[in-house]
């Protein structure tokens, strides 16, 4: 969606693109996700949208609707999530506006091959410039407990026992903490380590040219150690965190294990599989045309193409967690956005020449 | 934003473009350089903080956007202050407001809207960022060659004696070196002169200021004038550190200045006068008397009158004869903090104001006074004609 919207601002017609994928919502399958963890805002701020600009952000459109200065001062101190359902009516609107519908091709691409003049795109014809947003290749479970009856992944449609063990220590395990609590359950979070807190997925200065240069700059074997560090669970500091915990703390009703204790409940909060190798595409890709790959990761140049197929002439590039090589927050919003502006200049670069 | 070095001096450089043109319009619409100078102070400044910023604040949330654009005011106007750029302190507040309010808006609005990966590229503009820069220093330069080349022109006085009178009747700045000596007096008539560092020995006035604006008198030593040291006419002046002798005059005032209630105010400060019947005499005026030396003089030490607003402040007056301050003819003065002694009684006058009075208000003046010291003097304060006086 972001790199649609980017290109169409950049002046491509909706016939020009093609875009494929299994459904036509562009939020399908993060709607159903955050539906199951009961996502009510956004861990992302006003800059958290799909729009090609930032300007203007989800904090004003807010303050418009609503009429109101309030998403504005809270923006002005970091303070202004979008609620979820913003969010999604900024996509459905964003959707209509640029004509995604037009450019849109129901069909699942498992092979993306480079041949003369570009990209062969599973049979559905040759490209120059294609950009892969396969998204999360699949849920992460824990090990033994994928299949196992009591357990569910935080991202697919649950309710709570009373009693319930909880993995994970990040973003989504915090979210369900809540609200098993919320639900009246009592909490078992199962965790090897303490959660780091921070306001996003990575410090701020990641997301800008300011801490990327640097990251640009480290070579592979370090760059894969940092994307490590940078993988472990986090979630924002606040009251609205830690009080419900602390109070059901108080009341014994949130405990914290290493291990699994028997709970008749179990709910997997262990995000996503990690790795171009978990996605048959990336995988397939990177084993016929030998790209050079780091630890999990696709080396990617800084502007998130793959450098031996991309020339002049054609440009293939990596959207979403792929392409943590080039920006480390790429499975964020800043980050789809990140990749679909170089991309976008790529291609406006190639149609002008 | 977390900002890179280059991207906060991009971001800077490119925002200060619109207020260094309005500052270049308005020096020509208000025929005065502060606009340009204040534009030119607050990007240095701007600039000078971006790098101290770039260390200290990796990530710059939208809030301290307040904080330091206080910090920033507070030291541009306080280097205004330093290197004496007359800015309007309205004027200065409200030009350095509107260019920090339209600097919000470029760097939340314009700029991500014109360049999408503004934020992510800390701020920096890619290709506008050089040409932004090159215009903003064609701006800086071309307002610079144009004050350059508009300054008034240096003349060096030598040493030794110059017959007079010298007529000033263009712009200039006339600058004495040690020992330089004007003899027949100087008349100015033209606006934008500077006279430093000369004596002037005799003349009708020693220094006679005629329908001339911005006029600058710095230490000039005036002796032996026929009729005033300083004589101003519908002028606009700046009088400071001088030394006028009037001894033996029995008619002429060491400084004049007179009819000028519609222009705005003069200064005289931190001058030496000497004898003749009245030290400053201020008639019809705008004007402030401040830490002046007056002695000797046989009428009234500084007289303010006819329907003038002065401020007489931080003067002292001592051995003369009458009256110390005189404020007469429905003027307005505020006279404070000045030390006032030896105010002998007139013996050759029956009149009864001029039995030794420190401070006089005459004939519907309005006085105001507050913490001024009356010393050896027959009367402190007294109230003529309908005038009054006010305590603070």
């Amino acid at each position: 969606m972001c790199a649609h919207a980017t290109l169409r601002k950049g002046g491509l017609e909706p016939a020009e693109i093609a875009v494929f994928g299994t459904d036509p919502d562009p939020a399908a399958v993060w709607r159903v996700r955050s539906a199951a963890i009961r996502q009510r805002r956004m861990r992302s701020e006003s800059d958290g949208h799909c729009a090609p600009s930032s300007f203007p952000g989800l904090a004003v459109r807010t303050a418009i609707r609503r009429r109101s200065p309030a998403p504005l001062v809270q923006s002005v101190f970091d303070r202004y999530h979008p609620t979820v359902d913003e969010f999604l009516d900024h996509v459905d609107e964003l959707r209509a506006e640029t004509g995604w519908d037009e450019s849109f091709h129901a069909a699942r691409v498992e092979r993306v091959r480079a041949v003369e003049g570009g990209f062969e795109v599973d049979g559905h014809g040759v490209y120059p410039h294609v950009l892969l947003a396969p998204g999360h290749p699949g849920l992460a479970w824990p090990e033994g407990l994928e299949g196992d009856p009591r357990a569910v992944h935080a991202y697919e449609p649950h309710e709570f026992e009373d009693t319930l063990e909880i993995v994970g220590a990040g973003m989504a395990a915090a979210t369900e903490w809540l609200n098993a609590l919320d639900a009246g359950a009592s909490v078992i979070s199962v965790r090897r380590r303490e959660p780091e807190r921070r306001p996003l997925n990575l410090p701020r200065e990641l997301f800008s040219r300011r801490g990327l240069a640097g990251f640009h700059k480290t070579p592979p074997d370090e760059r894969v150690g940092v994307l490590e560090r940078f993988g472990a669970p986090s979630y924002p500091a606040g009251s609205s965190w830690d009080e419900p915990v602390e109070a059901a703390r108080r009341s014994g009703r949130f405990h914290v294990a290493a291990e699994l204790n028997g709970a008749p409940q179990v709910v997997c909060a262990t995000g996503f599989e990690r790795g171009f190798r978990h996605d048959p595409l990336l995988a397939r890709l990177v084993a016929e045309h030998a790209l050079e790959a780091a630890g999990e990761w696709i080396v990617l140049t800084p502007d998130s193409t793959v450098a031996s197929l991309t020339d002049e002439t054609r440009t293939l590039a990596l959207a979403g967690v792929p392409a943590q090589w080039a920006f480390p927050a790429a499975d964020t919003l800043m980050g789809a956005k990140y990749a679909a502006r170089r991309f976008g200049r790529k291609v406006a670069a190639w149609r002008t020449r | 934003m977390a900002y890179t070095l280059r991207g906060r001096v991009e971001s800077r450089v490119a925002a200060a473009l619109a207020p260094l043109l309005v500052s270049c319009a308005l020096a020509l619409a208000l025929d005065a350089w502060w606009p340009v100078e204040l534009a030119g102070l607050m990007l240095a400044v701007g600039l000078a903080l971006d790098a101290a910023y770039y260390r200290l604040v990796p990530y710059q949330p939208g809030w301290a956007a307040l904080p330091l654009g206080l910090l920033e005011l507070g030291l541009v106007m306080g280097l205004a202050r330093l290197l004496q750029v007359e800015a309007p302190l309205p004027g200065a507040l409200g030009f350095f407001a509107g260019s920090w309010l339209l600097a919000q808006a470029l760097g939340h609005a314009v700029f991500p809207l014109a360049r999408l990966s503004y934020g992510e590229d800390g701020g920096e503009l890619g290709r506008v960022g050089p040409g932004a820069a090159a215009t903003a220093l064609v701006a800086l330069a071309a307002a610079g060659g144009v004050a350059w080349a508009t300054q008034p022109p240096v003349v060096h006085l030598s040493a030794g004696v110059h017959q007079g009178p010298l007529v000033l009747d263009h712009s200039q700045h006339l600058i004495g070196e040690p020992g330089a000596v004007v003899r027949g007096g100087i008349i100015v008539k033209a606006d934008d002169v500077t006279i430093r560092n000369v004596t002037v020995i005799g003349g009708d006035h020693g220094i006679q200021v005629d329908l001339s604006k911005n006029v600058l008198i710095e230490r000039v030593s005036i002796l032996g004038a026929y009729l005033d040291g300083i004589n101003v006419r519908r002028s606009e002046v700046t009088i400071r550190d001088c030394s006028v002798s009037m001894v033996g005059n029995e008619f002429g005032q060491g400084i004049d200045i007179s009819f000028t209630a519609d222009l705005e105010p003069s200064m005289v400060e931190n001058c030496l006068l000497t004898g003749g019947q009245e030290g400053i005499f201020l008639d019809s005026v705008h004007a402030m008397a401040i830490d002046n030396h007056v002695r000797q003089t046989t009428l009234r030490g500084i007289t303010v009158t006819e329907m003038a607003m002065a401020t007489v402040d931080g003067n002292r007056v001592e051995d003369g004869v009458g009256i110390g301050i005189l404020c007469s003819d429905y003027s307005m003065c505020d006279i404070r903090e000045n030390s006032i002694s030896g105010i002998r009684r007139d013996h050759e006058s029956s009149d009864s104001m001029r039995e030794g009075y420190g401070i006089v208000s005459h004939y519907f003046a309005h006085t105001e006074v507050e913490g001024n010291e009356v010393s050896r003097t027959r009367h402190t304060m007294g109230a003529f004609a309908d005038a009054y006086i006010t305590s603070r």
